[in-house]
């Protein structure tokens, strides 16, 4: 890589990181609200837990708590602590940054000619989010969620509500332990520690940040855009391509719909569609602060599974409009 | 209360601070204006100002709390990160950058191209050559643009610009054909021109396109907001 190619990815690198940066501090901001408002976060344990209406639940959710992909980090990271079901903060990590007033608002901005998209891409968000939630709801959480979260997250869940075998307390073969008991008040910690907590979560977050942007920059300058978006007119390549793009971009949920714009008439509505569904799921920038949340093996699942579901509804809309 | 933080309150209030600092210098210097479009400027400062705060209030509240060592060094690259980025900054080559990209830029509808030719700049160009592709409805007309200088392999370099939706990441470049002057070498990538010229046709593999025949160029300094809506 020469010398002018390496100062090229450093400023997209930094454009990433700049851009990227205020939305997290949103998430923490939203994150650190909660915690103030509600310290025990038993709002979020009362979020439904059934497969179908825990994500849709934490989906919804996400109308109420605006942030796009970086921003949800930190604001899913705190259901998960909270002990709020795992369905619903899933739901709300996948599907929150399509599902909310903004990035609903910037699609209608950028494609007032295509109707059928704004359906289809929050249809498909609640598709993708559910998928993966009952996906990754297959795995014991152990398997799924970071040490360091899981046993935050135990602090705050009722000992009958965990596993034997994720147990590292209790006594095996006694009475089941009763659930915490609803009315007990718990103390709202001073805004000062509400804050440095807050303010050290942002700073782990950050640097997390700056990997995935680095990898992004790096990403983007070795492989020419134009390949990716070669095969417009194939339906498979198409979807599978910028599919590809969206991993690579990286740029936040909130903006997407206009970067799409750009090659809109190139593409495949599948591929288009898929395009604004993955992205705001997974991409480079994400894979460092998806560290917080959970294990890597974790991380490959959902990136596989959000893959697979995405192929197919760009197949579905591929067939239907093509 | 106490004005004297401990190591770990100092590193978290000096990793904050870097990054506030970080934000606020990126406005500060126009460094904002390569990299992001100006819609998105007052996010930048507003969290930039938020961050500087945080840092202050951690400095003054001075609650010395025991971090984990992995922690504090998450801390400490946060401050090497932030360090590098606010001494090293942005130079990056737009000519690399667009070599990169396709010239696939698509018009939205419905636009309106009022402006006198001698008035309108290179996207405005671009833009009325995509909707309206016959050259003869142009030639003759005046020219008065700036841009970089962008290679084409395989033809003369193009007068180009980035036009953006969001940030650097997602420019796209738009160029127009030169006919440079047969006098004078043949620019530089990357080289900021100001030209004068008028509209012509000419004869590619077979297809006729619009041209710029040059009359008058002069370097500029890149402008201040390189980067197009």
């Amino acid at each position: 890589m020469g010398l002018q190619r390496l100062a090229t990815t450093w400023a997209l690198f930094q454009a990433l990181l700049v851009e990227a940066m205020p939305f997290l501090l949103i998430g923490v901001a939203i994150a650190t609200l909660a915690r103030w408002l509600s310290p025990g976060g038993r709002w979020v344990r009362k979020l439904p837990s059934q497969p179908l209406l825990g994500p849709l639940s934490g989906a919804a959710l996400g109308f109420a708590l605006p942030a796009c992909e970086c921003g949800n980090v930190p604001v899913a990271r705190r259901l998960l602590a909270s002990g709020a079901p795992l369905g619903a903060a899933l739901g709300f990590l996948f599907a929150a940054p399509v599902l909310n007033p903004i990035v609903l608002a910037s699609t209608w901005a950028a494609f007032p000619d295509k109707p059928w998209l704004l359906l289809a891409r929050p249809l498909g968000a609640v598709v993708v989010a559910v998928a993966l939630a009952t996906l990754l709801g297959q795995r014991s959480e152990a398997l799924l969620l970071t040490p360091e979260l899981l046993e935050e997250r135990r602090l705050s869940q009722p000992l009958s509500q965990v596993s034997l075998l994720d147990r590292r307390s209790g006594l095996i073969g006694s009475q089941p332990p009763t659930p915490l008991p609803a009315d007990v008040p718990v103390r709202r910690q001073p805004l000062a520690e509400v804050l440095g907590h807050g303010s050290s979560e942002f700073l782990g977050l950050a640097l997390l940040l700056v990997f995935g942007c680095l990898i992004a920059a790096l990403v983007q300058t070795v492989l020419p855009r134009s390949w990716l978006l070669a095969v417009g007119g194939a339906p498979t390549l198409s979807i599978l391509s910028l599919m590809l793009l969206s991993l690579v971009v990286s740029v936040c949920s909130s903006v997407d719909a206009f970067l799409a714009l750009g090659f809109a008439a190139q593409v495949t509505p599948g591929a288009l569609l898929a395009f604004l569904l993955l992205g705001p799921v997974i991409d480079l920038k994400l894979i460092g602060l998806f560290g917080v949340l959970l294990r890597p093996r974790a991380i490959l699942l959902t990136a596989a599974g959000a893959g697979l579901v995405v192929l197919l509804i760009g197949q579905w809309a591929n067939l239907i409009l093509l | 209360m106490s004005w004297r933080p401990g190591f770990n309150s100092g590193l978290k209030a000096l990793s904050l601070g870097l990054w506030g600092v970080v934000l606020v210098q990126s406005g500060a210097s126009g460094r904002l204006d390569l990299l992001l479009r100006a819609v998105f400027h007052p996010l930048v400062w507003i969290s930039g100002g938020l961050l500087l705060a945080l840092a202050v209030l951690e400095l003054v509240s001075g609650q010395e709390a025991p971090l984990p060592r992995r922690q504090r060094l998450g801390f400490l690259a946060g401050c090497l990160a932030a360090l590098a980025v606010l001494l090293l900054p942005p130079v990056p080559s737009f000519a690399d950058l667009a070599a990169n990209r396709s010239q696939d830029f698509q018009p939205g509808p419905g636009l309106n191209f009022v402006v006198p030719p001698g008035q309108r700049s290179l996207t405005e160009w671009v833009r009325l050559l995509r909707s309206e592709p016959d050259p003869k409805l142009h030639q003759g007309d005046p020219v008065k643009i700036s841009g970089f200088v962008l290679p084409v392999p395989g033809d003369r370099p193009q007068l180009a610009r980035l036009l953006v939706r969001c940030c650097l990441v997602d420019a796209v470049p738009v160029g127009l054909p030169v006919l440079w002057p047969a006098d004078q070498p043949t620019p530089e990538a990357d080289l900021w021109l100001a030209i004068e010229g008028v509209m012509e046709n000419e004869t590619v593999a077979g297809q006729n396109r619009s041209v710029v025949r040059v009359r008058q160029v002069r370097p500029i300094p890149r402008p201040q907001r390189p980067l197009e809506p």
